[in-house]
């Protein structure tokens, strides 16, 4: 018999040490003096300042009566610069402006870059995580064929690719390949890790289709269906689902090693965050919030695998 | 019709099988079954006789010698083998159920696959064959939720859906509790006064001599006797059957 916890005493136990790491952080904060600047944070996921709207050139301002439409008259003779909705106004009619002088506001808001490299990073782990399912599902098939050469090109494959890290992979994606084919960054960076990822998913697939009792291709063969007929109707179907939990850790991976393509200049999650350590000089407020972003996506997935193997789990 | 039919629908002929690992689990076995005859293959464990079954639909590739059924030599490289065993159906020692599909699908996947019928069709045959085989009620249950005597009546109903001409059984009772044996075997019977082709392999001599139109004695790769069940049982002339049979009845 396993031992009886007392729950609500080890409960509260739990919670204090998560409270006294908490503690801990803030503490380790200040011994640095460090300046939290949290309110910096909000505007870089959704900018809500108004837009600036600049003059194109040299030129002087006329305001309509109504105060609907700006005008900005060029002293070249070029075509004049018509704003007919804004929302503030920096200028007075016959004031004097010089290009680049800022002329008017536009209310609104707009995606922050932090927001833009979430959806970038979004992006690229999803089409990364079809292909890599694709290369994976072959791949693996491959790895158990009877045909020596068909196995051993997976082999090599599989070996090869686990065998160097990500990093450099991505950038011979990016510099040989890429330039061999004439790849854009994104192009290069979801062949990259697809291809990655993929050489683990062919083992997890390779195993799970170990792991189905043999009788069942047996049964299914019996039964006239061909090789094809039986991985599909019968075999795979019971892989998939065993091979549902070590599937779920191989898409968090993919999600978090998205992150790498950063150095091949794709503005993701991680890069987006570089930048604007840059502007704000508060690293870790934003790196905080990078961190719990990347929690978000990671658990929105594990989230939905776990409703799919409930699912899944009717037949045991 | 002026051709005339062969009875023969099963014909092994020096069947031989020689495992990798050097292992001779087959000895020039020959056996040919007749139209709507029941054979039963009994044997001490090890003597082949269920590889023996498996050379038949080619579960097992054989070394030496042939094997034709309906006439058509199994081993010949134009042979489309998914093509004779659809028509050869089997029922395994361990059931071999899918266990991701529910009792009905079971008997309805090849059928819709492999006989391309659609799915009321399959629907219809597949409920008519889970009420034969007597689990008209159970259809929508999962094999895990099924017992061991259930789930090997619904491998029976798949087999039987794709109206096979033969049916081969390898140790079908085997691996059932014995309060469960009864219900499988009265399956098997009431196939065989159909007049169903069957070859079966088992240790449940009572069904030998009661359903069998002949049986049959393997050991050590061999087929040592072939005979009708009431000289087989009541006077076995064979020392090694009289051996045998000393040990089992």
């Amino acid at each position: 018999m396993d031992k009886q916890y007392n729950q609500a005493f080890w409960n509260t136990v739990f919670v204090l040490i998560m409270i006294t790491i908490g503690i801990g952080v803030y503490m380790s904060s200040k011994s640095i003096d460090y300046t939290w600047r949290w309110e910096r944070i909000p505007q870089y996921l959704i900018n809500t300042e108004p837009q600036e709207v600049l003059a194109p050139f040299d030129g002087v301002i006329e305001i309509a009566a109504d105060d609907k439409t700006l005008t900005v008259v060029a002293d070249s003779g070029e075509d004049p610069f018509v704003i007919s909705t804004y929302d503030l106004r920096d200028v007075e009619d016959g004031d004097i402006v010089f290009e680049g002088d800022p002329i008017a506001g536009i209310e609104g808001w707009q995606i922050g870059p932090i927001t833009w490299g979430l959806v970038m990073t979004l992006k690229i782990s999803m089409i990364s995580l079809v292909f890599a399912m694709l290369i994976g599902l072959f791949t693996g098939l491959a790895r158990i064929s009877a045909n020596p050469a068909v196995r051993n090109l997976a082999i090599s494959y599989i070996e090869l690719v686990r065998g160097t890290p990500l990093l450099v992979q991505i950038f011979i994606f990016y510099f040989f390949i890429g330039t061999v084919l004439d790849l854009d960054r994104f192009t290069a960076g979801v062949a990259a890790l697809s291809v990655f990822t993929g050489a683990y998913i062919a083992e997890i697939i390779r195993s799970g289709i170990q792991s189905i009792h043999p009788g069942q291709m047996e049964a299914a063969r019996s039964l006239g269906m061909n090789y094809v007929q039986a991985m599909v109707y019968v075999i795979l179907p019971q892989a998939f689902k065993r091979t549902l939990p070590p599937m779920a850790g191989q898409f968090i991976n993919l999600i978090k090693d998205s992150s790498l393509v950063s150095v091949i200049s794709i503005t993701d999650l991680s890069k987006a965050g570089r930048e604007v350590v840059n502007s704000t000089f508060a690293p870790f407020e934003v790196w905080f919030t990078v961190a719990l972003l990347y929690l978000v996506l990671t658990g929105g997935l594990s989230w939905m695998v776990q409703k799919l193997e409930k699912r899944l789990a009717a037949s045991d | 019709m002026t051709e005339q039919i062969d009875p023969c629908i099963i014909v092994a002929r020096e069947v031989d099988k020689i495992y990798p690992n050097g292992c001779h689990a087959l000895k020039k076995v020959s056996m040919s079954v007749n139209r709507g005859e029941v054979v039963v293959v009994v044997g001490p464990s090890g003597s082949g006789k269920s590889t023996f079954l498996r050379t038949l639909n080619q579960l097992e590739t054989i070394s030496g010698g042939d094997v034709r059924i309906d006439g058509i030599h199994l081993t010949d490289s134009k042979t489309d083998i998914n093509k004779i065993r659809a028509e050869v159906g089997m029922v395994f020692q361990s059931f071999n159920l899918f266990p991701h599909k529910t009792a009905l699908e079971n008997v309805m996947l090849a059928p819709m696959r492999v006989r391309k019928q659609s799915r009321t069709v399959a629907d219809e045959k597949g409920r008519e064959l889970m009420y034969k085989v007597g689990l008209a009620e159970r259809m929508h249950s999962f094999p895990s939720q099924l017992s061991g005597g259930q789930q090997q009546r619904v491998a029976i109903a798949r087999a039987l859906a794709m109206a096979p001409s033969i049916m081969l059984f390898d140790e079908p009772t085997s691996a059932l509790d014995p309060e469960m044996v009864g219900e499988v075997l009265d399956v098997m019977k009431s196939l065989a006064k159909e007049g169903m082709t069957m070859v079966v392999v088992t240790h449940e001599m009572g069904f030998a001599r009661e359903v069998a139109d002949r049986v049959v004695f393997m050991e050590e790769g061999e087929l040592v006797v072939e005979e009708t069940p009431e000289r087989f049982f009541d006077n076995p002339t064979n020392t090694r059957l009289q051996k045998f049979l000393g040990q089992v009845l």
